[in-house]
């Protein structure tokens, strides 16, 4: 397990049009090793983009992203990310997308094969290996995602709302799924999300952040005992979570009437 | 761009089978009459200019039982060959280093669009005064109308890889290398397809003005030999051999196509 400090993470470009953006100003959020973060926000407020920084897809304008006390400088094999929308390269099988994973990270052949059939087994998809990801659902294919990620096994687990496409239904099970995952794993997760009560769900602790430009509002701790999988209905209806529910609504939109 | 006319596909995908049955009918019923009519109407004009179908098939027959025609064939099918894969080789490498290399891009590009666009017959004459009229003359013709829509396809396809496919290599670690390997160019395939389909059109057009100009060779060779004698019956047989030809190598190339694209 992994720690993760980010400090000061700016990020600024220009538009089309010329003008300066500000996506992200002084970022700063220390997560523990195996900690769940989840990230809300309104559309816009440099969730996605910070994320991206710390996996290595974008380049940061100021701020340092460190893991256990060293800093990054690009994508590296103890970060796993999973897409938005999903991530899978169509030509290639369920099997082979994670495949392609294992090779980027110069995994012998060998040891591959046993890799990715663990990988589908622990996402309840080993009979998809060879199908391609046109004939998965959306929720499958989120799987296969998540399969991929774990294939490479990271220490830490950048998730960019993953289930943001998908119908409710689908959402909660996943959701399960991941609850179940990351108490058996232990990982150091950051999550990204928009939906409110997913972030509780998830948690260890909730980062708020506000619009433009993007910064950290207000972090809440969730009172809510693990393990919480297969818990789903019981802490939906919980006062707990009704309460995170009502401090994350006042935040958000207290920031929404400000702005 | 489909050359299936797109009228004729039944519109009540409920009987598909009686539909398909019908139209085969129409097909042939059309294919009957349009040639009843050459062989009716042919044989009262001057029979010097004008062939009629059973005129041709004893031409062919002829021609067949001299070896002409399947001398003239192969001629002809390894000019094509060697300019087809050619043009496919440099188009695919010129394309590649277009759609990775801006400068390669902002330089050639200009020339590409404008050659792509002119008649490259207009060529042809001063080509030959460079190259002579032999098989390397036939060959370069034919790969220089063939190669810009592989270019200009592999171009587009290397350019419109999304984004988040070239993330996906980049999460992982994946180098330049291997993004190119195994994200580019799979994801250029389709775009590249096409630009063959283009390119095998475009070719077997060079083919026969090659022939018409230069080498007096091949299919090509043919048409103008008989056409010159008045033997209009066997001038027929190579335009029909060309029509198959056309038609087997556009379907070639797309079941290449679909077996590449099967993931779609």
């Amino acid at each position: 397990m992994k720690t993760l400090s980010i400090s000061g993470l700016s990020k600024t470009f220009v538009d089309r049009q010329g003008r300066t953006v500000e996506a992200l100003a002084g970022f700063d959020l220390d997560v523990a090793a195996g900690e769940f973060i989840t990230i809300v926000g309104p559309s816009g407020c440099g969730k996605t983009t910070m994320l991206r920084i710390v996996q290595g897809l974008e380049e940061r304008t100021a701020g340092s992203v460190k893991i256990d006390g060293r800093e990054i400088t690009g994508p590296g094999p103890e970060r796993g990310f999973v897409f938005q929308q999903y991530g899978l390269l169509p030509w290639l099988t369920a099997a082979r997308n994670i495949a392609f994973a294992l090779d980027a990270r110069r995994v012998p052949k060998a040891e591959q094969k046993e890799r990715i059939r663990t990988a589908l087994e622990t996402v309840g998809l080993a009979a998809f290996a060879d199908h391609y990801p046109r004939q998965m659902s959306g929720g499958m294919q989120q799987r296969i995602g998540i399969a991929r990620a774990l294939a490479v096994d990271p220490a830490i687990l950048l998730l960019d709302e993953p289930f943001g496409a998908l119908d409710a239904l689908t959402r909660e099970i996943l959701q399960n799924e991941m609850l179940a995952l990351s108490e058996r794993m232990a990982k150091t997760i950051m999550f990204v999300t928009h939906s409110i009560d997913e972030a509780i769900m998830l948690a260890d602790r909730v980062v708020v952040m506000s619009a433009r430009p993007g910064r950290i509002a207000t972090i809440i701790d969730i009172d809510i005992p693990r393990p919480r999988a297969g818990r789903g209905e019981e802490i939906r209806e919980s006062p707990a979570f009704a309460h995170h529910r009502r401090q994350l609504w006042e935040h958000l939109m207290a920031r929404e009437v400000a702005a | 761009m489909s050359t299936q006319p797109t009228t004729s596909q039944p519109t009540l995908p409920a009987r598909p089978r009686r539909g398909l049955g019908r139209d085969s009918m129409v097909r042939i019923a059309t294919a009957v009459i349009i040639i009843g009519l050459w062989e009716f109407f042919g044989r009262q004009a001057n029979p010097l200019l004008v062939a009629v179908p059973t005129d041709v098939l004893v031409a062919t027959w002829d021609l067949a039982k001299t070896g002409e025609l399947f001398a003239a064939t192969g001629q002809s099918m390894l000019a094509f060959g060697v300019g087809f894969a050619v043009a496919a080789a440099i188009g695919m490498l010129i394309g590649v280093l277009m759609g990775v290399n801006r400068t390669v891009e902002v330089a050639l590009d200009p020339y590409i669009n404008a050659l792509y666009s002119m008649p490259l017959i207009a060529l042809v004459p001063i080509l030959m005064l460079w190259v002579g009229i032999g098989f390397t003359a036939k060959v370069i013709i034919i790969a220089l109308f063939a190669v810009f829509p592989v270019i200009i396809n592999t171009l587009a396809g290397v350019r419109n890889v999304e984004k988040n496919y070239l993330d996906i290599g980049k999460a992982f670690g994946a180098g330049a290398w291997m993004s190119f390997c195994r994200i580019v160019l799979p994801s250029a395939t389709p775009y590249i397809a096409s630009g063959m389909r283009l390119a095998v059109s475009r070719g077997i057009i060079a083919m026969i003005v090659a022939e018409f100009l230069t080498s007096i060779a091949g299919l090509g060779g043919l048409i103008i030999n008989y056409t010159n004698q008045f033997e209009t019956a066997k001038a027929f047989v190579p335009v029909f051999v060309l029509a198959i030809i056309g038609n087997v190598l556009t379907a070639i190339v797309r079941v290449v196509e679909d077996r590449l694209g099967a993931w779609r």
